[in-house]
């Protein structure tokens, strides 16, 4: 069985800053944006509104709470140039990091022979049922198993499928994220430049993971936007990993999450990001889960200089549930922020989210959490926890957990910790015969057993493995 | 030996008025002490917010938010809320210019 791959036509050149001009992220740049493109008017006219709304916005400041623990000084836009157009040459010899992907025939699931290697040399291979590939927010090649296909479903660039399911795409795009939350949500729902959307009917199972690889240029943009709709008693997994072209890549990614689950839905998302650690990355990032639905979220957050991330999961109905997993792994000068909110909004759902951070250097990570259980939305039962690790003097790890319960028949709890690495660990490791630098990768191994340990698709422990192990330093 | 970097021109810092900079991707504040130049980072570390915006008193840069201080000739954090010492980074004025050597705490 070979799988049909969509390599998306191309333009035959870059741009041409002599017939556009240098684009920003200005008027100028926004109408060049909007005439470039071919979509439905409603896009067009959300677009529009979106940025009306950024331009009446300013950038968060200190004083704004979500914002209080960001630094956003060596943040400069001008420094960027947006994507203008909806599909880009790719030079050949751009330096991406690609994950071999094999489908369940063994062919690529590209369609062209796509040879990678991770950075720490060793090559993966994952069976999928579909995947896309992007290039700075642009999707450069499609794939599908024809046999989901011809069962409705659906794995493609979200700007050719909002031309070509314009009606679907249009209710569910940016329903649950508010363009006025933030100056980055307003920008990224007025200029996205494509991005994800998979769309899952009633009662259809997509058996292997549907596999995304995002990848951006060095000092390259990135405005992608993930749609994912699973219909009632529908199932899938995405497995989502973004990487940049070196360790040291500059780049600004301003993205959007958004997951829609109805009744009875099984979905397992996983997001392994690792930017280049120059990047600049913001997102919102949501989730929608309906009656008796379940979400597993497993966030590994590796790369970027700073961060911002959003990220709510909303129960919507009654007995959904959500499980959240996020490991933040940092170091040098990254300084990662997590606002995470577990919003019970119906009675008899269950969340659970668990952060595990280790930071070495003068790195900082910043993880403020919220469980909010609405009025009525009685027999609740929601979990919060954030441990960090510490692995050196200079970092710092901030941890904010929060309850916000407007319910009397609810159990909630939250807890955090945060320490160094115990020296009598170390020791005792040492005195069976370890190096002290094997000995701290034990623990740090150990210290994310937990996350590990809750994962159940060994192709997605094997990734965030192979993520944390680039991360590791060797500790004298 | 230090590394110094070019930060700005002497005159660019009137007197008694913190003034923040970015020197390889980290923030610090450079204060002319009555003619003296000093640089500590601008990072309190209670909080870990910005200093920048502070006001001077006497020879301590005081935090905007909660108040903490901190000496601008060591770093030493010199009131509560603050209990840990903020950075402070070598300074050298060569004529007009004015260089910082970062340290490395």
């Amino acid at each position: 069985m070979t799988f049909a791959s969509t390599p998306h036509p191309t333009t035959t050149k870059p741009h041409d800053d002599t017939e556009l001009g240098v684009m920003s992220f200005d008027d100028n740049g926004f109408s060049r944006f909007i005439e470039r493109r071919t979509e439905p008017t409603w896009l067009t006219a959300r677009r529009k509104e979106a940025w009306a709304i950024y331009e009446s916005l300013d950038w968060p400041n200190p004083r704004d709470e979500n914002w209080m623990r960001s630094d956003l000084r060596g943040f400069r836009i001008a420094k960027f140039a947006p994507n203008i157009d909806e599909s880009v040459a790719i030079p050949s010899t751009t330096p991406v990091r690609l994950r071999t992907v094999t489908t369940a025939s063994g062919t690529d699931a590209a369609g062209t022979e796509v040879t990678g290697t991770h950075a720490n040399g060793t090559d993966t291979t994952l069976e999928v049922s579909g995947s896309l590939q992007s290039v700075n927010g642009i999707v450069i090649a499609e794939a599908l198993d024809p046999q989901l296909a011809a069962k409705g479903v659906i794995v493609g660039s979200l700007a050719r499928c909002a031309r070509d399911h314009s009606k679907l795409v249009e209710t569910h795009l940016h329903k649950t994220i508010n363009a006025s939350a933030d100056r980055f949500a307003a920008l990224q729902q007025a200029m996205w430049s494509d991005g994800y959307f998979i769309y899952v009917p009633k009662n259809v199972r997509v058996p292997l993971p549907i596999h995304i690889h995002a990848a951006m240029g060095d000092g390259q943009v990135d405005l992608s936007h993930t749609l994912i709709v699973l219909e009632d008693g529908a199932e899938a997994t995405v497995l989502f990993e973004s990487a940049s072209p070196s360790d040291q890549a500059n780049g600004f990614h301003c993205g959007g999450v958004e997951l829609i689950q109805r009744s009875g839905s099984h979905l397992r998302y996983v997001n392994l990001q690792d930017w280049g650690r120059n990047a600049w990355h913001f997102a919102h990032q949501r989730a929608s889960v309906g009656r008796d639905a379940s979400l597993q979220w497993t966030v590994a957050a590796m790369g970027s200089r700073f961060a911002q991330v959003d990220q709510r999961v909303e129960l919507v109905e009654p007995g959904a549930t959500s499980q959240v997993n996020g490991v933040m792994f940092t170091r040098d000068k990254q300084h990662l922020v997590y606002n995470t909110l577990q919003h019970h909004n119906a009675p008899h759902c269950r969340s659970d989210f668990l952060y595990k951070s280790v930071l070495q250097d003068r790195s900082r990570t910043v993880w403020r959490g919220m469980i909010k259980v609405s009025e009525g939305a009685q027999k609740t039962d929601g979990y919060q926890r954030n441990d960090n690790l510490m692995l050196s003097d200079t970092s710092r790890a901030d941890s904010i957990p929060g309850l916000e319960i407007n319910a009397d028949d609810v159990r909630c709890t939250h807890g955090s910790t945060s320490g160094r690495v115990d020296e009598e660990l170390i020791f005792y490791a040492q005195s069976r015969g370890f190096t002290r630098s094997e000995a701290v990768r034990m623990i740090v191994t150990g210290f994310f057993q937990q996350i590990f340990d809750r994962i159940t698709i060994e192709s997605v422990r094997d990734a965030l493995g192979a993520a944390i192990a680039r991360q590791v330093r060797q500790y004298e | 030996m230090l590394d110094y970097q070019y930060v700005c021109e002497r005159d660019e810092l009137p007197e008694n008025t913190p003034k923040t900079f970015e020197v390889d991707q980290r923030f610090v504040v450079l204060i002319n002490l009555s003619g003296e130049i000093f640089c500590i980072e601008d990072m309190c570390t209670h909080d870990g917010g910005t200093l920048g915006d502070g006001q001077l008193d006497g020879q301590c840069l005081v935090c905007p938010r909660h108040g903490a201080k901190f000496d601008v000739k060591n770093g030493k954090a010199m009131c509560m809320p603050a209990t840990e010492d903020t950075p402070s980074h070598t300074v050298r004025v060569d004529g007009t210019k004015v260089f910082v050597a970062l340290s490395d705490s």
